[in-house]
Formats: C-alpha cells, sequence, structure tokens
C-alpha cells in the first residue's frame, strides 16, 4: 500500500488536494496522533494533506476584539505565550498538560481540536473560553462554535474538505479562568479527567460561570443549569459542592481503563470542587 | 559499563538492526479468536503475491522430512504454528518471507483462514475446575503441573493456632515490555542452521532448535548479539522456532523476523496468578503452619512454566520460621498468550501475597509490622520448609537497612486536607536455579590482551562488563586490556541460561577457575625460561616472577613471546545441583538466597483513592559487589520496574481480545512517578560469595506500597494493580460501615 504525502502552499490547494482525494484523504497538521493511528492500524488513508507548508496558519494575536491563533500553532507555543498565560491561564494550563514535552513541540492547536478524542486537554478549556473555530472549504469558509464542533469520538462538525483554519477565544474581559487534569495512572496518561473553569466576579459575587468537563464523556461538555446556580451569589463552600454535584449527576460518564463511569462521577464531583475553589477570589 | 557510550548514543548492535545479504522480512498471520478449529488456511494467493519468496502454515505440517511439529522446553504442546486448532488470540497461524516487510505483511493479510470459535476460559482458577473448555487433548483439567510442598503438619497447627488467618491475592497479567521487541534471523546453509536472536539462553534455543530439526546440536549456531532489555521474556525459546521453519522454505537466504509491540503483547507475558494463604498463629506471634494454594495462568502453551511454577513453590512460603507449611501450585492452560519468567520470577507474585498477609497478621495482633517481622524472620542455621538449613542469611539486615533508610519511627507530616501518608515495608526470599552449568574460556595472547568467552548474555544489565571485570582482577590484566566475546554457541562454552540473578555469581566463578588455571599454565610456561622450579614461582598482576627474586619478574606478553606462542588458553566450569522432591517439596531448593527488601511511605488522596509513592528505601543483599554503580542502578531499576505492576499494569483482555496491547493504553511507570527520595542499598559480607542483585529489591515493592496504604487509610487492596479506583471503592466501603 502507498501513501501519497502532499504539501500544498496554500489553503485553497489545501482543499483541493482533499476534495480530490475523497474520503482517503486527511490532514496532517503536528502528526502526533494521527501517526499513532496509523501505525495500529486504525485509519488507514491513501492520501496525507500536509499543512507544514500552507502560510497564515501559525499566528497567535491577541487584540481588542479577542484571541486569534493559527490552526498549526504548537501547543507548546500556546503553553509559553506570555499574553495567553496572563489573560487566559486555562487554555495556556490546558496546553501545557498534553502529553509531554516532545509531543507539544510537534503538535498542534488545530490538529487536536480536528482529532477530537474525549481524552484531550485543550477542549475543555476552549469550551469554557467560549471559543469557536473558522473554517475553509471549496464552498467557502465559516465559524462554528466550540459547543456546536465535537459530534462525538473523534468526530466533529467538520465536512470531508474542509480545514480548521484558525481557533478564535473573545477577549478576556476581566474573567479568572483555570484547569486542573486528573491522571489516574501514570504521571504522562492522558486524563481520566480535565476540568476547565471561567468566571467573572462582581466584588465577591459571581457574575459568569462556565465549566467545562474533558474526558469523562465522549465531547468535553458544560451543563448551563448548573453554571447558572452560581449566578449573582457568592462562591461558598457549600454553593461550590452543590455545583459539583449537579456536574456530577448531570453527566452520563464513559468506562476505559482510566476509570470506571461511576469513579469518573466520584472524580467530576472532586474536581469541579477543586477547580471552583482555585477560582474563588481570595483563595490565594 | 563497557559499552555505555553506544548505549547513549543509540548504536548498540541490537538483534533486530541486524541485516544480512539477501535478507528477507518475515509478517505473521495470527489467530483472531480466542479458541477454536482451523477449518481452513489457503496460503495460495498470499504464495502468488509480489515480493513473496515462502509461506510456512499448518499445511507444511505433513509434507515429508517436515519439522517435529510440536516442541517445548518442558512440554512439547507447542506447534510451530498452529495446525489444527488455534488457542489464543494472536496466536501465529502462518508466516511470509518475503522481499520487504510490507510484502511481507500484505501477504499474511492475504491468507485465507476460517476458523470455528469454541468456548474458551481465561482465569485459571475457572480453567481449573471440571467442565472448563478444555485446551488440549490429555489435559482434561487443563493443569500441565501440580508442585508440591509438604514439611510437618499443618491440620495440628492449624488446631495449635490461636487464629487463623485466610487471604486470597491476586495478580493480572503483565508485559515485560522491553525497549526492544523480540527479533530473530535464521538462516539455513544445507543441513546446518544459523540463528542470531535476542535471546537469554542460547543454549536452550540450540537444543529445542535442534530437536525441532532433526539435527545435532553442533548442527545448530546461535549467536546472541546484546539485547535491549529481556526480563525474563527472553528466556527459553520464544519465535526462533517458526523462523527457522520458514527460514527452511527460502532456498537458503535469510529471514528476519521483529515484533511490532502488539505482537509482544500476543506473544509472551507475565503469570496471572491467584493466590491463597492460610496462617496459623499463636497470640504471640508465633506462626504454628501455613497453607498456601497457587493457581497460575500459564497460557495457551506451557513453555518453561512447569518448571517455573515448581520454582515457584519455595518462593511462595515466605521467609519465616513456619515448623508446618503445605504448598500446592497448579500451573494451568487458559485462552491467553503463553506467561513466562518476569523479572523475579514468580516472586513478584508470591511475595505480594506473603507480605501482605504478613501485615494482615500483624496488624491483627496489634504489632508494628517491623517489629513483628524482626521476630519471626529465618536466621543463618534455621531450617526453611524445604528441610535445608539456610546459610549466609541476611533477610533481617535487608529489612532494617530499609526501614532505617526511609526513618521507620521517623515523625510523620500532618495530614492536610484529604491527603493521607502512610508507611509500609517487605521483604522477599527467592531461589536461584538450584542445578545449572556455567562454563568459560580465556584467552590470553602475546600482546598481553584477554579474551573472555562466556555465553552469558548483554541486554543492558551490565553482565559482559561485570564479567570483564573479574576476569581483568583474577587473571591480572588491565580492564581496557580485557575482551568479551559471544554468546555464539559455536564459539562460546556451554551457559544453562542468563536469568534468575545467576550470571555473575556462576559466570564469575567458572572465570575464577578458568583464571586459576591460566595462572598455573603461566608459571608452567615461565618455570623454565627463568630457570625457577614452578612451586618457586608465584604471580603479581601481569606477570610471573620467583618468590625469592621479585626483580625477574616476567610479563605474560614476554612468557609467550619467548616461547613462540601466539596464545594461551583455560576453561573454567562451575556447577550447582541441586533440587527438590517433586511430591514433598524437601532437598536443596537454591545453592544461595536471594534477598531483598524495601520499605516506602505513600500519600493518599482519600477523594480520588490516587497513591503517589514520595519515599522508597530498598536493599538487597550482594554478597560481594563486583560493579558498584550497575549495581545500584540495578537496585533503583527494579524498584522503579515495580512501581508499574504494583500500581499501574495490567494486560486486559475482553473475551481474549487484548484491549490494551500498546504502551500508550497499558500503563508504564513514567519518570515523574519515581519517588522524589529514592535510597537503595546493597548489603556486602566478608569473604562472602557473589549473590545476584538483578531482581532483589523488585518483589518487595507491591506489597511495601500495600501496606503502606493500609497504614495511611486502613483499606487492604489484595488485587493488583492498586489503582485509584480500587483505593477509593474501598475507602468508600469502609466510610459506609464506620
Amino acid at each position: 500500500m502507498t501513501v501519497e504525502f502532499l504539501r500544498p502552499k496554500d489553503l485553497a490547494e489545501a482543499c483541493q488536494a482533499l476534495a480530490a482525494g475523497g474520503a482517503e484523504a486527511r490532514v496532517v497538521a503536528g502528526g502526533t496522533a494521527l501517526s499513532i493511528m496509523i501505525r495500529h492500524g486504525l485509519t488507514r488513508p491513501g492520501r496525507l494533506v500536509s499543512l507544514d507548508d500552507v502560510a497564515g496558519l501559525r499566528h497567535i494575536s491577541q487584540a481588542e476584539d479577542g484571541l486569534r491563533i493559527g490552526a498549526m500553532v504548537r501547543l507548546r507555543d500556546v503553553e509559553l505565550h506570555p499574553g495567553i498565560r496572563r489573560a487566559y491561564p486555562a487554555l495556556a494550563l490546558a496546553c501545557g498538560e498534553v502529553g509531554n514535552v516532545r509531543v507539544r513541540n510537534q503538535a498542534t492547536l488545530g490538529g487536536n481540536l480536528a482529532e477530537a478524542d474525549y481524552a484531550a486537554d485543550p477542549p475543555p478549556a476552549l469550551l469554557a473560553l467560549n471559543a469557536s473555530v473558522r473554517t475553509t472549504s471549496p464552498d467557502g469558509g465559516r465559524t462554528i462554535p466550540l459547543g456546536q464542533f465535537f459530534r462525538g469520538v473523534l468526530s466533529t462538525d467538520l465536512r470531508p474538505s474542509e480545514i480548521l483554519v484558525e481557533i478564535v477565544v473573545p477577549p478576556p474581559a476581566g474573567l479568572r479562568s483555570t484547569f486542573l487534569k486528573f491522571r489516574s495512572r501514570s504521571s504522562e496518561d492522558r486524563p481520566c479527567l480535565a476540568v476547565a473553569a471561567v468566571a467573572g466576579f462582581d466584588g465577591d459575587r459571581c457574575t459568569d460561570l462556565r465549566v467545562a468537563i474533558g474526558a469523562a464523556c465522549e465531547t468535553p461538555l458544560r451543563l448551563p443549569a448548573a453554571e447558572g446556580m452560581a449566578e449573582g451569589r457568592r462562591l461558598t463552600a457549600e454553593l461550590i459542592d452543590e455545583v459539583a454535584i449537579a456536574y456530577a449527576d448531570g453527566i452520563e460518564p464513559i468506562d476505559d481503563l482510566r476509570g470506571s463511569t461511576w469513579y469518573r462521577r466520584e472524580v467530576t464531583r472532586v474536581f469541579v470542587a477543586r477547580t471552583l475553589k482555585e477560582l474563588t477570589p481570595g483563595h490565594w | 559499563m563497557l559499552d555505555a557510550l553506544d548505549r547513549v548514543r543509540g548504536s548498540v548492535p541490537y538483534p533486530s538492526q541486524l541485516r544480512l545479504p539477501g535478507m528477507l522480512a518475515a509478517a505473521v498471520r495470527r489467530s483472531p479468536i480466542p479458541h477454536g478449529r482451523i477449518l481452513r488456511i489457503d496460503t495460495s494467493d498470499a504464495e502468488r503475491m509480489p515480493g513473496v519468496v515462502a509461506v510456512l502454515s499448518g499445511l507444511d505440517r505433513d509434507r515429508p522430512g517436515s519439522p517435529v511439529w510440536l516442541y517445548g522446553v518442558a512440554l512439547k504442546d507447542q506447534p510451530l504454528v498452529a495446525a489444527e486448532r488455534v488457542r489464543y488470540v494472536g496466536e501465529p497461524v502462518a508466516l511470509v518471507a518475503a522481499e520487504s516487510a510490507s510484502a511481507a505483511a500484505a501477504a499474511a493479510e492475504a491468507i485465507q483462514l476460517e476458523v470455528e470459535e469454541d468456548p474458551a476460559v481465561y482465569d485459571p482458577v475457572e480453567a481449573a475446575r471440571p467442565g472448563a473448555p478444555v485446551l488440549h487433548e490429555g489435559r482434561p483439567d487443563n493443569c500441565f503441573v501440580h508442585g508440591k510442598l509438604r514439611h510437618g503438619d499443618v491440620e495440628a497447627g492449624f488446631k495449635r493456632a490461636d487464629f487463623v488467618l485466610e487471604e486470597t491475592f491476586t495478580s493480572p497479567v503483565a508485559q515485560h515490555a522491553s525497549l526492544e521487541p523480540h527479533s530473530a534471523v535464521a538462516q539455513w546453509d544445507g543441513g546446518r542452521l544459523t540463528v542470531w536472536t535476542g535471546s537469554q539462553a542460547p543454549y536452550i534455543v540450540r537444543r529445542v532448535l535442534a530437536e525441532i530439526f532433526h539435527l545435532e546440536p553442533e548442527q545448530v549456531r546461535v549467536v546472541v548479539p546484546p539485547l535491549g532489555g529481556g526480563y525474563g521474556g527472553k528466556g527459553h525459546v520464544r519465535i526462533e522456532p517458526m523462523v527457522a521453519a520458514l527460514a527452511a522454505k527460502t532456498g537458503g537466504r535469510p529471514v528476519k523476523l521483529v515484533l511490532s509491540r502488539a505482537e509482544e503483547f500476543a506473544t509472551v507475558t507475565k503469570h496471572a496468578a491467584v493466590i491463597t494463604i492460610k496462617t496459623g498463629v499463636k497470640a504471640d506471634g508465633d506462626l504454628t503452619a501455613r497453607q498456601i494454594t497457587l493457581h497460575w495462568g500459564g497460557g495457551a502453551y506451557a513453555d518453561a512454566s512447569p518448571g517455573l511454577v515448581r520454582a515457584g513453590i519455595v518462593r511462595s512460603v515466605g521467609p519465616y520460621r513456619i515448623p508446618a507449611v503445605q504448598v500446592d501450585s497448579f500451573g494451568v492452560y487458559t485462552n491467553l498468550p503463553p506467561a513466562a519468567a518476569y523479572r523475579g520470577a514468580m516472586s513478584s507474585q508470591t511475595t505480594w501475597a506473603y507480605e501482605s498477609h504478613t501485615d494482615s497478621i500483624a496488624r491483627r495482633l496489634g504489632i508494628d509490622p517491623l517489629e513483628y517481622r524482626r521476630r519471626g524472620l529465618l536466621r543463618p542455621g534455621d531450617r526453611f520448609a524445604t528441610g535445608e538449613t539456610m546459610h549466609d542469611i541476611h533477610f533481617l539486615e535487608c529489612l532494617e537497612a530499609s526501614a532505617e533508610s526511609l526513618g521507620w519511627a521517623s515523625a510523620r507530616a500532618p495530614e492536610i486536607g484529604p491527603l493521607r501518608r502512610g508507611r509500609g515495608l517487605a521483604v522477599m526470599m527467592k531461589s536461584t536455579l538450584a542445578t545449572s552449568r556455567s562454563s568459560c574460556r580465556l584467552e590470553l595472547d602475546e600482546d598481553g590482551r584477554l579474551t573472555l568467552y562466556t555465553s552469558s548474555v548483554e541486554m543492558g544489565q551490565g553482565a559482559h562488563t561485570a564479567l570483564a571485570q573479574l576476569a581483568s582482577e583474577f587473571v591480572g590484566v588491565p580492564l581496557p586490556r580485557v575482551r568479551v566475546a559471544g554468546p555464539d554457541t559455536q564459539v562460546t562454552p556451554f551457559d544453562s541460561t542468563t536469568s534468575a540473578s545467576r550470571s555473575t555469581g556462576m559466570m564469575g566463578e567458572a572465570i575464577r577457575k578458568a583464571a586459576s588455571s591460566l595462572r598455573d599454565k603461566l608459571i608452567e610456561a615461565a618455570a623454565p625460561l627463568l630457570e625457577v622450579p614452578p612451586e618457586e614461582l608465584e604471580w603479581a598482576p601481569g606477570a610471573v616472577r620467583p618468590a625469592a627474586a621479585p626483580d625477574l619478574c616476567l610479563s605474560y606478553a614476554e612468557i609467550l613471546r619467548r616461547h613462540g606462542l601466539r596464545a594461551i588458553e583455560a576453561s573454567g566450569t562451575h556447577e550447582t545441583d541441586g533440587g527438590i522432591d517433586p511430591e514433598t517439596g524437601q532437598g536443596v531448593a537454591s545453592p544461595h538466597w536471594h534477598q531483598g527488601a524495601g520499605a516506602c511511605e505513600v500519600e493518599v488522596d482519600t477523594e480520588t483513592g490516587k497513591v503517589r509513592v514520595v519515599r522508597y528505601a530498598a536493599a538487597a543483599y550482594a554478597g560481594r559487589v563486583v560493579n558498584p554503580i550497575l549495581a545500584r542502578l540495578q537496585n533503583e531499576g527494579n524498584v522503579v520496574f515495580g512501581l508499574g505492576p504494583a500500581l499501574l499494569e495490567e494486560v486486559v483482555f475482553d473475551h481474549g481480545q487484548p484491549v490494551n496491547p500498546n504502551l500508550s493504553d497499558y500503563m508504564l511507570p513514567s519518570f515523574l512517578d519515581v519517588p522524589a527520595e529514592l535510597v537503595t542499598r546493597l548489603l556486602e559480607a566478608e569473604g562472602a560469595e557473589i549473590h545476584g542483585i538483578g531482581e532483589m529489591t523488585l518483589p518487595p515493592v507491591a506489597p511495601a506500597i500495600a501496606n503502606a496504604v493500609f497504614d495511611a487509610v486502613g483499606v487492604r487492596i489484595r488485587d493488583l494493580p492498586i489503582t485509584a479506583e480500587k483505593v477509593l471503592r474501598a475507602w468508600k466501603e469502609k466510610a459506609r460501615h464506620a
């Protein structure tokens, strides 16, 4: 079996190469996940379309309208970016927890999202930050809110010849954010559970709470009803426990080698609470 | 380490990297089901594919001149490739040799295979029950060995006891996960077979291949380049028979097979074990009797398990004074990949049972676990359950060295939120091979260079370095002038195997004898040159001199040159002869005892059950240390290695299908899991013989951690690995009852 490896110079060429390749074609960004899947025989693409030589996918720009990250930006560059660390700590922390430093130097943010592995770290952080992704395709581009992007395990809203080009995050607007990853096995394992939380405060009253959990279910998710429990209230230990229990009870966790459904509910309660405690003003 | 630079640079010539002119690549077609009958196999499409040179399958079994199809080091129950039945997922049913690896893989996939599935059994206890699916004709109970030990009256002992404690411990299938996968190259030249293989036991491979192919052992040459790890998984015989059978069909072209990581998981595993241990205890802590029943999951073929299950008998008792002991150790066929020795063979499972159990006894008595063990450990002169008198015994020193290094009795950190700290320890007793032999040859050349010919296998443990050091010391030639050659069965003399931590001790002793003989020969040769009778000559490092006139010293090189000799040679052999009675377990189980201990402090998160090993201290008895750095690395490496099966590792099967046959889903410890404080100690004794140190600090790791978890949160985990989920469940269970 031979595999065609293409290196288009721009997005139009890349989309064309994808469209022409049909079901056989796959986009390669950093390649860290795809190469493992190919090696294990989980996917057997006949055509690989690399985005390595495509210009305009490696920017990180912060402006008044928010943060824009090119799809080919390495996770390590997000992790270390001073502006992101300051304004969007949840995102920097999540990117810094992926694999190990060798993986993070190769893997890209766009690739991480497009792979849609349920046990990925960045998706819940971006979901809590109300991020969206911009795409391009022969039919034109569109913007997909992250809440509508993930469809299932290894499945997204992307169409066959559509390419994720940019991640857009709204301005931080004074919001606090953080991210916690829980590994039930080795220190370099993927998460049993990841929790990202974003909150705004007016004095000690919570004005806006968003909690996204990853790795617990088939896709990262938020529970708006549980988030709404905090609206206008102080994040007391009691309230935090109520929100944490609402998350634990409100999800349908998966069962894998990192933990059973029962166990994931347990640690969801524990880690939603721990994450919210970290966010609470005066915690430090 | 002699090849340290190569190891750091990645330039060690591993067998998997060997290339020969005209070499073909092999690929294996494997069984998709755990148990069933082969209805049809058709290789004709595969044979016609581009680049394909040869295909081996069960169709070859009945051809004239075919090899003996069933082989095995102990029982001949394993087919070269499955011909009639398949007995586990991943069992080879055919092999293809082709011009490239991709051509071989494509052809292997094109082989048509029809199988009819039969009921299968995976758990060793279930497999031994009446009515379980039967794997092999003539073994209706699936039991291929029943090892026994009978010492004293166990029933009377239980009656005499103030209480009897019975617990069952389990240890799952695990993987050796050597850095380098199994690989072998085979080539036929007329009636002679040469195999280059990553094997820990070249002479066992030679014997088994000779049996299979109707050859004299001398017609089989086994060459072993340095291995990228073994840990028992490359002991005995693995992929060599099927590769050699395939190579017999290529018209003399060499064939190479290198397994993928997924194939590694289908080739060899650590034995799953279910161990029930029952002990009678007096109120003062004295033990009155112990009864142990072990079920070992052997997988689909007995392989080396009959011997290992027997070796496991004495390794299951524990280093304690117990007047009556009964052991029943069953090796059981299951529909899983064959099992083999796994670093600290059988002791990794048995120590888990008896050291967790010992802590349960100490807790029941309300005695500190260190103090309790101190009272009951075997001491020199005590009799063991085999009837043999113990000598060179240092269990207590090992345990106390570990406890002291940890600060067993030191003040404890205060509790922080949900985190609880606890301390635990464990000690282990392991036999080495009762009967084995090591031979070597030393060759000193006219330039004063020394070559050691040995069949000890270098697999990253530093065996060749330690043996070169001994040769250097015993002969008196500086280390940089010592070269190690082998293993190559055509050149290097017999050695039983590189396993059971026996190489430095056994081969070292053979080198000492060879060196002594070499020195005698040099003195004989120097006598006429110095015109002094041999008995008045003495040996000095690198030279011979008259005792009365040390200045008239003749260097080795000079002695050889003046005789016109190119080289002078001497051989040495060391042999041990023991063994226990198969019905009673009485006899001599080991020429000396492997002794190691560990103590640790853990932190348990009571909200998640996650266990973090904060500090670990280990000690092993070494007798005499040859290379302090390598020996320390063995001790440390064992602890790090042991964290895996203790906390993380389990090959999970779903109806016989491996769920996690890769190193992303199968969890090895990360360097980040290594305790921040890791102390290891090697104990020596004046004038002691060399003891093996390759596996002594591994078996105590799991029970030491479990005992520390108990100390921290009061729950007893009896099933490995000690996962966060198991600990949390047990903690919640305990809270519910409280």
